[in-house]
């Protein structure tokens, strides 16, 4: 039982580390909490769902055109409603417009989709197969590989490609890097694409290991991405892996072992523990800011 | 006694020493001028003696008590006010209110009076209104008081902040590069209304890149260099010190 | 601003609280009565709100739950423990400002995003746990036949007497705020907001003024919530949601926030009769809040009638 419950842990924690990967990568640069994250995806992921039904397209292919509707989704919010708050206002006005983007791609999903749970198709035949005594469920398996696969690649664009140094370069002073004449516009349009690309892949994947999706798991996924990624360290890569691991497992564990309905307040708990004791993440370092 | 004694206060950002054992002292109506080049350490140093940074050793006595550690507003309250190198004045409200935010810690009236004795709470908050307005008048902003922080000048705003800062009576007031972007004309009525202020009986210590206004208001300078002290002596003094005019040297503001 | 010209405000307080007090003698359509007390709702807490929000600059996104906070208490006293509505309000008041202290402790020094986030996840807490705690809050189907309120013995039954109730409490809460805001406590926490470290350095204790805005402000917010529950007779987790407290402070914010209190009034009138007007595309309602929400702030981020925004 403990192997199973840590193993779907793993599987959750990994799609948890897709999710939040794009978040913070927005956070990096803009120091923007981007509430509209969760929507987003789970537009995409509806998207998905509709074609795989609908129109019984190839899952990799309908996979595909959702993630680049989702990307696309993020970017346009990006362009519409916080590129032109971006220089001049104060944090919060931001986030408050975040919050309205993120009831406006809400209030469309709903639209279109009602809020009920829907039955959302296993992208492989769910099979278990017996592994060294636990109970096993492909499903699972290649829900874990596609994720960890989708970070790898993304960590190698980060490291070597030269838009990965750019973001780099960005995040690190966004100024500067306009000056040595980085696209500012361009990579952050970009960075909320990949956000938004993830986080459908991430959506879709989670969706089809338990054969569901709705409307709520939008906004609970914006705050899912939030508590990882401040728990790993906000804004760093690897911390975004850490913290969704984190969050899937511990999920996961109380789910099972102590009561799913207090499943969520507790980890609200856990964000807000994480935000007075350790806001800086277990990655993240602080420094004084200068007066 | 001098009203400001430092010993050996340091500052230390990581690896980095911005303020290295200084030890210093302000006498009572004194004007003690600091200067340095770019990155000495000035301006850390006031952020020490301030509260915005604790420091990292050292001690720091005001009027014969120990304040080192103490946080910013517990140090205002004793009677330390100061102004900053990057303008920090209250931008989107009225001038009048900056002030009477500076005055906040003279203003004796406890929260439970607002209700219970409605009528004191409203007299103490007249009186310093009337005290305040005063102040305005003195430094020529009177005429400007319902105007936004930010609609002023940048020689306005400069003065607004002394301004804001001396509505505290303080005991000790702390300059950091009040010229900085003014035309000489503003540098001239500044450097009248520093000296003024020290006839009246102010203490003050005033940090400046411009030589000619330190020169002429100070009574004694300090010269930093790389976090340490590494002169002090009389304007006339410090003038004709060949040492400090090489620590200057390569620096615009080489007279 | 604050001392000048005080007569001629006072006046037209004065004409305008009459011309309220009024309303019920011209006003007989039970419909239009029921928005009314909707709004002097919303308008109690948009004040404790514009103290957090438009005076300290504290973003919380938890107003809600405290609005919920005083519903509950006032709810359970009521219904299980025999209190009159008097002594339910008091404790209910109490308890929000007390939870309030308790909130804003431990978050007197982070961040003002990470501000706006624990208070979020405080406010989906307390929602999530009135929903699951059922043998304490009834879960879902929430706390019903709340007993009808008496004040000296007078019951306050139709839609008129609670919307003198309910004014009594909005002028109450106006007095309290416009006494606190305008002496140095006001002036205090438009410093947090402005320049947190100015603020300091001019002798503030920070901390302790920021606990004082927010638990007074929630305070306000428990009166809310316990008129609320005797009003409604009925109290569910879903008045407490995050989109409640969003809608708050969009009030707050296409008013206008800060020194001008009757500035957010004027955006509780002006949201309530804009969601009432589209009430035929309900469908719809959290499209129009949303873009409400950006435009107002891509466009006018000092709101409608107010003159300060947030520091640029
Ligand atoms: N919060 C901080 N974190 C890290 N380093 C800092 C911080 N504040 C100051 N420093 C460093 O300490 C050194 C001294 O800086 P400081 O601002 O005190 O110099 P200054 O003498 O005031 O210079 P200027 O004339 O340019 O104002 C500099 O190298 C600066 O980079
Ligand atoms: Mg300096």
């Amino acid at each position: 039982m403990l192997g199973e419950v840590i193993l779907v842990g793993v599987m959750v924690g990994a799609v948890y580390a897709l999710v939040t990967v794009g978040y913070s990568m927005v956070y990096g640069i803009l120091k923007l909490m981007n509430f509209a994250h969760g929507d987003v995806y789970i537009f995409g992921t509806l998207v998905c769902l509709t074609l795989l039904t609908k129109y019984n397209l190839h899952p990799v292919l309908a996979i595909l055109i959702a993630a680049i509707v989702g990307g696309g989704l993020a970017s346009l919010v990006e362009l519409l409603v916080y590129r032109r708050l971006r220089a001049e206002q104060h944090r919060l006005i931001s986030m408050i417009t975040a919050l309205g983007a993120a009831y406006v791609i809400q209030n469309i999903t709903e639209l279109n989709w009602g809020n009920q749970v829907m039955f959302f198709p296993s992208i492989v035949k769910s099979k278990f197969i017996n592994f060294w005594g636990l109970q096993i469920s492909v499903t699972h398996i290649i829900t874990l590989f596609v994720a960890v696969l989708c970070i790898a690649v993304l960590i190698l664009f980060m490291r070597y490609s030269r838009y990965g140094k750019a973001i780099d370069c960005v995040s690190q002073d966004m100024d500067a890097a306009s000056l040595m004449g980085i696209p500012i516009n361009r990579i952050v349009s970009s960075v909320y694409f990949m956000g938004g690309l993830l986080g459908v892949i991430g959506g879709v994947l989670y969706s089809s290991s338990y054969n569901a999706v709705s409307l709520g798991m939008g906004f609970r996924g914006t705050l899912v991405a939030f508590t990882a990624a401040v728990i790993g360290g906000i804004g760093s890569l690897g911390g975004a892996l850490l913290g969704g691991m984190i969050l899937g497992l511990s999920e996961n564990l109380i789910g099972v072992y102590i009561s799913s309905s207090y499943r969520d307040p507790l980890m609200y708990s856990l964000l807000i523990i994480m935000l007075l004791v350790k806001p800086t993440g277990i990655l993240g370092s602080s420094d004084q800011a200068k007066v | 006694m001098p009203i400001l004694d430092t010993k050996d206060v340091t500052k230390q950002f990581g690896g980095l020493v911005a303020v290295n054992q200084v030890s210093m002292t302000v006498n009572k109506n004194e004007i003690v001028g600091i200067i340095g080049p770019n990155g000495a350490g000035k301006t850390s140093f006031i952020n020490a003696l301030t509260g915005i940074y604790k420091p990292s050793g050292g001690q720091i006595f005001f009027q014969g008590k120990d304040i080192t550690g103490f946080p910013a507003y517990k140090i205002a309250k004793q009677g330390i006010a100061r102004t900053f190198q990057n303008l920090r004045v209250f931008s989107n409200i009225s001038v009048l209110e900056n002030v009477l935010i500076g005055a906040h810690c003279r203003i004796d009236n406890p929260f439970h009076h607002i209700f219970l004795r409605p009528l004191r709470s409203k007299k103490i908050e007249r009186q310093a209104y009337a005290k305040v307005i005063a102040l305005l008048k003195n430094v020529g902003l009177e005429e400007k008081k319902e105007s936004l922080a930010k609609n002023l000048s940048y020689g306005e705003q400069r003065t607004l902040e002394i301004c804001r800062a001396l509505a505290s009576d303080p005991e000790l007031l702390i300059l950091d590069e009040p010229c900085a972007g003014m035309n000489s004309a503003e540098m001239d009525t500044l450097a009248d209304f520093v000296k003024k202020l020290r006839d009246e009986g102010q203490t003050i210590v005033v940090i400046e890149h411009n030589m000619c206004f330190i020169m002429a208001v100070s009574d004694r300078i300090i010269v930093m260099t790389e976090g340490a002290k590494f002169r002090e002596g009389t304007p006339a003094e410090i003038r004709n010190d060949l040492e400090v005019q090489k620590v200057y040297l390569g620096e615009q503001e080489v007279e | 601003m604050m001392m000048g010209s005080g007569k001629r405000k006072w006046l037209l307080l004065g004409g305008l609280t009459i011309c309220l007090l009024l309303v019920p003698m011209l006003v007989t359509d039970i419909y239009i009565l029921s928005i009314l007390n909707m709004m002097i709702i919303y308008s109690i807490l948009c004040l404790g709100l514009n103290l957090i929000l438009g005076f300290t600059g504290l973003l919380s996104l938890g107003h809600a739950a405290f609005y919920g906070i005083g519903a509950y208490t006032t709810a359970i006293l009521m219904t299980r423990y025999n209190f009159g509505f008097g002594s339910a309000f008091f404790a209910s008041a109490v308890l929000a400002l007390l939870v309030g202290i308790i909130i804003a402790i431990p978050t007197r020094k982070v961040r003002g995003d990470y501000f706006c986030l624990i208070t979020l996840a405080f406010g989906e807490i307390f929602r999530l746990v009135a929903t699951a705690w059922i043998e304490f809050t009834r879960g879902a189907m929430g706390i019903v036949r709340i007993p009808m309120p008496k004040i000296f013995g007078i019951p306050i039954a139709t839609e008129t007497d609670f919307y003198y109730l309910g004014l009594g409490i909005l002028i109450f809460t106006y007095l309290t705020i416009k006494a606190i805001t305008d002496t140095r406590y006001g002036r205090a926490f438009i410093a947090i907001r402005e320049d947190e470290l100015a603020a300091d350095t001019m002798g503030i204790n920070t901390a302790i003024y920021k606990i004082m805005a927010f638990s007074i402000g929630c305070l306000f917010a428990g009166m809310a919530g316990s008129f609320l529950a005797v009003y409604q007779t009925v109290v569910t987790p879903s008045n407490f949601r995050l989109e409640e407290s969003c809608l708050m402070i969009i009030m707050v914010i296409v008013g206008g926030m800060g020194r001008n209190l009757l500035a957010p009034l004027a955006g509780v009138v002006v949201m309530t009769v804009a969601t009432e007007v589209f009430r035929s595309v309900a469908d719809y309602r959290m499209l129009i809040i949303g873009l409400i929400m950006i435009l107002v702030l891509l466009l006018r981020p000092q709101g409608i009638f107010g003159s300060s925004s947030f520091k640029s």
